[in-house]
């Protein structure tokens, strides 16, 4: 497309130097080595999780004050927004980075205990090791990719849009839990900081790219409502799954259990149980029903222009965010009151006896057995591999938020969309007046997906090698690797849709979208749900 | 109509078969050619990943359990549509064969086009076409002449990093004045045409990526064609000629030998332990390090280390670490020796397959290692766990006297009265210390002859990362100029435009700094007027 500039339109105050551009990205990189510095230099400083949870709230702020800015404009909430997130930046690497020295002195400190005089190489403790260092870093990939882009011309809107979903991983780190894995020897190799750093820069940059994508859906005169139907079907559908899906069929939520590790500092185990929460399954319930009745109204205001419905569609969801959150409530307070974990389950097993085989099923598909020889085991032997196991952990069982971090920050994903429709509901024309133009977002969303297309495939490389030299095939379809696979596959049909078939703007945001949520899946899905070489992380 | 034309002319009534079958063949390469079609193939293959992520597959863990889990019809319908094995099946690999198909014929397609921004380049063109650029914009400029004008704007190019070119009118050849619209005799009096550019051999990028991407579909084609995996147990003092391979067919893993042309002896096996006296738990492990002897009639002998993320490889097959067998052993022992005849306690050193002397020329063998000693159901020493709760060394003692006989060293306190426990040959025997190793290490072995995957993923993978960084941190950009007629006040008509394939953003800083630098000169020459 043309623009015909005239010489008189031009200002300097139109661009800016690439060391302007580059520079709250810089400060907050270097001032965080610097943090590291100081580290090397006391034991006496802020824990790593201290310093995460500043991240979030800096996050959280400068996404907040962004949001205001867009509704009310000013200069100064522009710039506040800007170095709020440039300290939530500072706070999310200091806190990767004080970390690794935490992870160093913790093995030392285990090393000399038993006399053993070695000292292994810095890189061992490189805090690449679990799913909430993975979180750490992937927030820190979104929260940079930010900065470089908030300071170019009218997309300080950003902030307002990837801060928050960079406070959700970190929430989601904060339910996992910061406690320190023993590094498989495998892991000890200096691929995994490249490996695992492209994955971290590259998600970001995904994660930018999807809010990028929605924004332009947003400026492109989407109806909120239609973005309301999907964030709808979404938190339905976390409804309808979590609890084994118990919610909807029972109308009950049960959390899961966890027995301690060997010592109070080691990460505590799963067991096969659940307990019921009360009121918890009752409010989603409902909630979920609110929202079926949201998206039967949002699609007839959306394919029949019914303003009436459109209205209920808002009342409904409306109640069905506030249900969520009294939902979220109980949930915490019912996992931080139930002190008489054994007591409950044993009531709750007299109602059900069903659950102790079930139980019982599952510890004992996990001990390797051959497909004949689990066939052969009897529904009573399921029942007492259970009752073994009650019977010998049942007294150390305790309830914690940290048990279902993905079935928690789900739910309070779907919450987050939910505001987040409802906000975009409110002077909706007013919002995408300040937005940047389709064709600049357009531009950045393919710019964006370009890096994460060639991030991604570095991911696949550099895991690929490292397999090689590991374990001698660089390719085995774990579900890890097949996950990005397919993530960096639905990016090159994005940028080949667009040579093709010329495919911008709104088809691309689509794509933007789906490319988004694979990413989302293969880290946190494959982590979670299926087996493979990368359930650590 | 001429008669040559008349002569090709189709025969009315129907096309020839020979027209027919190439108009088919066209249509066909033409559709494998398209990136529509790629797109298509790229889909496809996403969708049989997510499913093959969902349905677990025969060779991860766990997959027993899964496949005893599903319903006979279930594994009947997932059996026959090859969806346990389904990224080894024909039909996937017979799409990852299109889509190479699909990337050489599209690049052979469209290299043409890509090679003329290289080759010849647009050094000029209409008012029209400098306007349908993405960035354009005009302007009237003072100047003593038309060169005079055409060098200003070509420094302004130039500090943004653009090599200017510049053509003028009478320069032009006669089919080029035509499509311009300009007659020979206005040729002299014609525009200046300026034109610069950077990063055009980003045009060929594409290119690039697709090259690496078939060479590494190719190396992966070719190990996974003419190499195999196998395994070998590791046990310290054991040499095998022959290694395992595994071929697993959903819940049967079968094991077959395959001969090595060599012979491998294990000489040593070494655990790394967080805590020595742990256990010998993957979470208490830093390292495992096998030491390897190879016997080549056609090298000779070679000896080498395998350690984790450190293999070795020789004559096209790579020795990796994989797994233990945790049965706790010793690498090396201490023995605590108490003569009978009233003498010092002394210590010796033993290595697990070694020997050594006594003062007193008795030779001490090692024999084995039980980490949990008891005796069996037909009364022999055997073990009764894998954990070291009753460690015990077993010896063969043989004195200088030529009297030999095995003896147990215990780690605990035995009493004398108890057999095993009694001094023998002179001594009273006690391991009192010992470096902790499992019973054996087991060695993945991947037989690579051609180095297909190094090929892949070395030259293919890191071509293909250099590639993209190439053609998403490059752009090809473009700027043009047009210095036309002069006006009243001796002003002349300049048209600027450009263009880039990538990065606009920063595409249009730059064209705005050019802007800028001569809207400042027009600036200052209407204040000069």
């Amino acid at each position: 497309m043309s623009q015909a500039l005239s010489a008189d339109d031009l200002t300097g105050a139109d661009i800016k130097s690439p060391f302007m551009q580059y520079l709250p990205a810089m400060l907050s990189i270097a001032a965080s080595f610097g943090v590291l510095f100081w580290r090397l230099q006391t034991t006496n400083f802020p824990s790593d999780e201290a310093l995460m949870m500043c991240a979030l709230a800096a996050y959280l702020f400068a996404a907040l004050v962004q949001l205001m800015n867009l509704y009310a404009p000013s200069g100064m909430a522009e710039r506040l927004s800007l170095w709020t997130a440039t300290i939530g930046v500072f706070f999310n690497l200091s806190s990767w980075l004080v970390r690794w020295v935490a992870a160093y002195e913790r093995e030392i400190g285990m090393l000399r205990d038993a006399g053993n005089p070695e000292t292994p190489w810095m890189f061992r403790y490189i805090p690449f090791a679990n799913l909430y260092d993975l979180s750490l870093a992937f927030a820190f990939g979104a929260g940079i990719t930010t900065l470089v882009f908030l300071t170019r011309k009218n997309f300080a809107v950003l902030a307002a849009f990837t801060l928050p979903l960079a406070a959700l991983i970190l929430t989601l780190a904060r339910f996992i839990g910061s406690e320190f894995i023993d590094l498989p020897p495998v892991l000890d190799s200096y691929w995994r900081p490249i490996h695992v750093g492209v994955a971290s820069i590259s998600y970001g940059i995904t994660l930018v790219c999807f809010a990028v994508a929605v924004i332009y859906l947003l400026k492109d005169k989407v109806k909120p409502e239609s973005m309301a139907i999907w964030a709808s079907v979404f938190s339905f559908s976390v409804i309808a799954t979590i609890s084994k899906f118990s919610i909807l069929t029972e109308f009950v939520y049960r959390a899961g259990i966890f027995i301690p590790g060997q010592t109070p500092a080691d990460k505590a185990f799963f067991t096969p149980f659940r307990l019921e929460i009360p009121y918890v399954g009752p409010i989603l319930a409902i909630s979920a029903l609110l929202l079926l009745g949201a998206i039967a109204a949002f699609l007839a205001y959306v394919y029949r222009e019914n303003l009436q419905a459109r209205k209920i569609g808002h009342g409904l969801l409306a109640a069905a965010f506030i249900f969520q959150l009294v939902a979220i409530g109980f949930w915490v307070n019912g996992v931080g009151a139930i002190k008489d974990v054994y007591p409950r389950l044993q009531t709750q097993i007299q109602q059900n006896p069903g659950q102790v085989a079930a139980a019982g099923k599952e510890l004992v598909s996990k001990q390797n057995l051959s497909a004949q020889e689990f066939a052969a085991i009897t529904p009573a032997q399921f029942e007492q591999a259970g009752q073994n196991f009650l019977q010998q952990t049942g007294s150390s069982m305790f309830l914690s938020l940290k048990t279902n971090p993905v079935e928690f920050s789900g739910l309070i994903t779907g919450i987050a969309g939910l505001f987040f429709v409802m906000l975009f509901s409110f002077r909706t024309e007013t919002l995408r007046k300040r937005l940047p133009s389709l064709e600049a977002l357009d531009s950045l969303m393919y710019k964006t997906a370009s890096l994460a297309f060639a991030g991604l495939a570095m991911l696949l490389i550099t895991g690929a090698i490292w397999a090689n030299e590991s374990w001698g095939r660089p390719w085995g379809f774990d579900s890890k690797e097949t996950g990005a696979l397919v993530a960096w596959l639905t990016y090159a049909a994005f940028l080949h849709t667009r040579i093709s078939r010329g495919w911008r703007g709104r088809s691309s945001a689509y794509f933007a979208i789906i490319g988004f949520l694979l990413v989302i899946f293969t880290y946190l899905g494959v982590s979670y749900l299926l087996p493979g070489l990368h359930s650590y992380a | 109509m001429s008669s040559v034309e008349e002569s090709v002319k189709p025969r009315e009534g129907g096309r020839s078969p020979l027209t027919l079958v190439w108009n088919a063949f066209s249509a066909t390469v033409e559709f494998l050619s398209s990136v529509k079609f790629g797109v298509v193939l790229l889909c496809i293959l996403v969708i049989l990943s997510m499913l093959g992520m969902i349905i677990i597959q025969q060779n991860v863990q766990g997959f027993d359990a899964y496949y005893a889990s599903l319903t006979p019809a279930e594994r009947t319908v997932f059996g026959t549509l090859g969806f346990f094995d389904i990224y080894y099946s024909r039909y996937f690999n017979l799409i990852l064969l299109i889509l190479s198909l699909n990337i050489i014929l599209a690049s052979i397609d469209r290299i043409g086009g890509a090679w003329s921004h290289i080759s010849s380049p647009k050094l000029f063109g209409t008012p029209g076409f400098y306007k349908r650029q993405r960035e354009s914009a005009e302007f009237a400029l003072v100047g003593s002449s038309k060169d005079e004008v055409a060098g200003r704007i070509a420094e302004a190019f130039r500090e943004q990093g653009f090599k200017p070119k510049i053509t003028k009118t009478a320069d032009l050849d006669e089919p080029s004045r035509v499509r311009m619209g300009i007659s020979e005799d206005n040729a002299q009096d014609g525009p200046v045409y300026l034109f610069g550019e950077r990063g055009k051999w980003n045009r060929m990028g594409a290119y690039i990526v697709h090259v690496s991407l078939l060479t590494l579909f190719l190396g992966h084609f070719v190990a996974f064609q003419t190499g195999f995996d196998a395994d070998v147990n590791m046990i310290p003092g054991e040499s095998t000629t022959e290694i395992q391979l595994i071929d697993i067919n959903l819940d049967k893993h079968e094991r077959y030998a395959v001969a090595l042309p060599f012979k491998i002896t294990c000489l040593d096996i070494e655990q790394k332990l967080i805590d020595p006296n742990g256990s010998i738990e993957v979470f208490n492990t830093l390292d495992w390090r096998t030491r390897i002897q190879i016997e080549d009639p056609q090298y000779g002998t070679t000896v080498a280390d395998v350690s984790l993320n450190n293999p070795f490889s020789y004559r096209g097959y790579r020795f990796f670490q994989a797994q233990t067998i945790p049965v706790g052993n010793a690498r090396t022992m201490k023995l605590q020796l108490t003569p009978q005849d009233g003498g010092e306690p002394f210590a010796i050193d033993l290595m697990r397959t070694g020997e050594t002397k006594l003062p007193d020329g008795t030779v001490v063998a090692y024999e084995a290692f039980m980490p949990d000693f008891t005796f069996n159901q037909r009364g022999e020493p055997d073990t009764r766990s894998a954990d070291y709760n009753n460690p015990v060394a077993v010896l063969q003692v043989t004195t200088p006297g030529g009297q030999s006989e095995r003896v147990f060293a215990f780690a605990s306190n035995v009493s004398d009265d108890i057999p095993v426990g009694a001094p023998k040959l002179g001594y009273k025997w006690r391991l009192s210390e010992f470096e902790k190793s499992p019973l054996a290490h087991v060695l993945s072995i991947k037989y690579d002859p051609f180095n297909g995957a190094f090929i892949a993923w070395y030259f293919g993978g890191f071509g293909l990362m250099g590639a993209l960084v190439f053609v998403f941190f490059i752009s090809h950009r473009r700027v043009w100029a047009m210095v036309g007629d002069q006006g009243p006040v001796g002003e002349y008509d300049v048209v600027i435009a450009g263009d880039t394939n990538r990065n606009h953003l920063t595409f249009e800083d730059k064209f705005k700094k050019i802007l800028m630098r001569l809207k400042g000169e027009a600036a200052e020459q209407d204040k000069e007027i």
